[in-house]
């Protein structure tokens, strides 16, 4: 992972800053193209943090233990019944 | 002695030192109104009432009627029989009134006196029923009160031993509700400013409820739909009964523990007041604020709301509502991401197009236009010179001029000079047509020179030196040797190469079958 980039919402909030100072117009060109730069940098960053997490169940039982949920849990018919 | 025989005190023993025990005042008159535990206090000097009056039919034999043989009871004897009437009587009464003078001791038994306006009857709760009443008895709480009336020998007084109470007017629910509310609020635990932002992305989710009730199938369900690679870690506990405060509570400790989780969802699916009561218990309530990672409450349906609800960082109406307020914000943020980048790749195209119409306009400008008119120009000429320099060569210059200069000194040295020494000779000896021979010479040398000049042009004599060439002299260098019978062995003559001179003796003359040297 990009070490410049600290973290999820710090990423949005750096993007946020650079599409506004872009829209500002008021910058050198070099400097426009800097900042895109990094503002792609850091949309695929948030876009690739959005898909990373893993799909699980785990429970977490008495003793402190990690385990897969039961199958079904995770996949409950649509018109389970309640309780 | 210690404990009242016959009563469900379990194991509780009735201390016999408590300090509650203040001095009595004196036995309130008897009242008309009010009913037999008032008349009670004042039975030695007032009238009977009715359960009274039985009793001491019941027991004593009638005074007035056998006065001879005096029955003479001691204190435990008469004691004894007043409990047993009592108790035989008011094996359970229900009685109101507002609870005074309430205390609990260290032993977890609560002592109280219940009033009305003139008259006070006390009591006492012992742990284990009070442990099972959801409100705090307080002074100036009317209550109802369920229990038996005992009698404590020890001091003479009958008590009320309650079982059970309930608030006057208010549920006790209702009542327990407000004062853990009201408590915990001063205590500062629902302080807006508590309140934690929910991560914008949650990497693990917790969740504490029933592995076997509706909620946890709702919040996956929608978790699922709305982010499929959402990664959930359940810590199944018991949601209602007696014990399952703690148990929530400890679940919520341990899962606030797991590695990487972010944010804990602690709820169950809907059910009545009491089947929600967990979540209106202290225990729960203050688990969830000692909870390291933000918290949902999502406790039954959007009517209930629980102490659980206050604590937590974020309430959720229902456990669906709390798996969308997770997930809600994951599409936000996709909306977001790709607004964002959208507006990025715009602004920079305006950007870069805003910088390319500027050069056009510029380019279009007349100055600029005739600049470029004018640079054309010159460039055009600039390589026409470069071409004509390349063709010219200076070093070509250079070389005509020093083949001319040696050209000259050889005309000067031999061949002019030689001529006109024989002119001048012929001067001396002629007549004027010799002015006009002279005049004809000196045309033919200087159409000779021109010859020569010409040739120098296009022979370039160092140029032929480069090819291999070389030129022969006589030994002073005066005359180029051109004919092998001008020089003879043992001459010397000098050779000049294209680097450099040589100065040679010559041996020998051969021809060629064409009289060349080759």
């Amino acid at each position: 992972m990009d070490q410049t980039i600290q973290d999820f919402e710090a990423a949005i909030a750096e993007l946020e800053t650079i599409v506004h100072k872009l829209e500002e117009g008021d910058l050198a060109l070099e400097a426009s193209l800097q900042l895109y730069e990094r503002g792609v940098h850091l949309s695929r960053f948030c876009h690739a943090r959005l898909e990373e997490a893993e799909r699980r169940v785990e429970i977490l039982n008495e003793r402190g233990e990690l385990k897969a949920a039961p199958p079904g849990l995770g996949d409950p018919p649509d018109d389970e019944p309640r309780q | 002695m210690t404990s009242l025989p016959g009563l469900p005190f379990d194991d509780d023993p009735v201390p016999l030192a408590d300090p509650i025990r203040r001095p009595e005042p004196s036995p309130a008159p008897p009242r008309e109104t009010r009913s037999s535990t008032g008349a009670g206090a004042g039975a030695k000097s007032g009238r009977h009432t009715n359960p009274w009056r039985e009793a001491d039919d019941a027991v004593l034999p009638p005074i007035e009627v056998t006065p001879e043989p005096r029955r003479i009871y001691s204190v435990s004897e008469l004691t004894g029989a007043i409990r047993s009437l009592l108790e035989g009587t008011f094996g359970e009464v229900w009685v109101e009134g507002e609870l005074s003078n309430c205390r609990v001791w260290n032993t977890g038994h609560l002592y109280l006196t219940l009033k009305d306006s003139g008259t006070q009857l006390k009591g006492v709760m012992f742990r284990t029923a009070l442990r099972a009443l959801r409100f705090e008895p307080k002074d100036g709480l009317r209550v109802v009160a369920r229990g038996r009336i005992g009698v404590y020998g020890p001091k003479g007084e009958y008590q009320i031993v309650c079982e059970h109470m309930e608030p006057e007017g208010l549920g006790a629910l209702q009542l327990a509700f407000d004062q853990l509310k009201a408590r915990l609020s001063a205590e500062g635990l629902f302080d807006p400013r508590r309140k934690r932002p929910l991560p914008a992305l949650p990497r693990k989710i917790g969740i504490v409820t029933s592995i076997d009730g509706a909620a946890v199938r709702d919040i996956i369900k929608v978790l699922r739909r709305r982010y499929p690679n959402v990664h959930l870690v359940i810590r199944s506990t018991r949601v209602q009964g007696e014990g399952s405060a703690l148990e929530i509570a400890r679940a919520i400790g341990a899962i606030g523990k797991v590695e990487g989780v972010d944010v804990v969802i602690v709820g169950r699916g809907g059910g009545s007041i009491e089947d929600l009561w967990a979540f209106n218990e202290e225990v729960v309530a203050r688990a969830i604020a000692e909870c390291p990672v933000p918290t949902i409450a999502a406790v039954g349906h959007e009517s209930d709301v629980t102490i659980a609800d206050f604590v937590a960082d974020v309430r959720a109406a229902t456990p669906s509502a709390a798996a969308e307020i997770v997930v809600t914000r994951k599409d936000e943020f996709t909306g977001r991401i790709d607004s964002l980048s959208g507006r990025l790749e715009s602004s920079i195209t305006h950007r870069t197009r805003t910088c390319g119409s500027r050069l056009h306009q510029l380019e279009a400008r007349p100055g600029y236009a005739g600049f470029h008119g004018h640079l054309a120009l010159r460039a055009r000429h600039a390589s026409e010179l470069t071409h004509t320099l390349g063709r010219v060569g200076i070093s070509g210059v250079d070389r005509r001029r020093r083949a001319l200069e040696r050209l000259l000194s050889d005309l000067d040295t031999h061949d002019l000079r030689r001529r006109l020494a024989g002119v001048r000779t012929g001067l001396v000896a002629v007549d004027g047509r010799m002015g006009a021979a002279v005049t004809r010479r000196r045309f033919t040398s200087a159409a000779r020179l021109g010859d020569a000049a010409a040739r120098l042009d296009s022979l370039s004599p160092l140029a032929v030196l480069g090819r291999g060439y070389a030129v022969c002299w006589n030994a002073d260098r005066t005359a180029i040797v051109r004919d092998a019978s001008t020089v003879g062995p043992g001459d010397a003559v000098q050779v000049t190469l294209s680097k450099g001179s040589l100065t040679c003796e010559v041996r020998d003359r051969t021809y060629g079958p064409d009289d060349s040297g080759f």
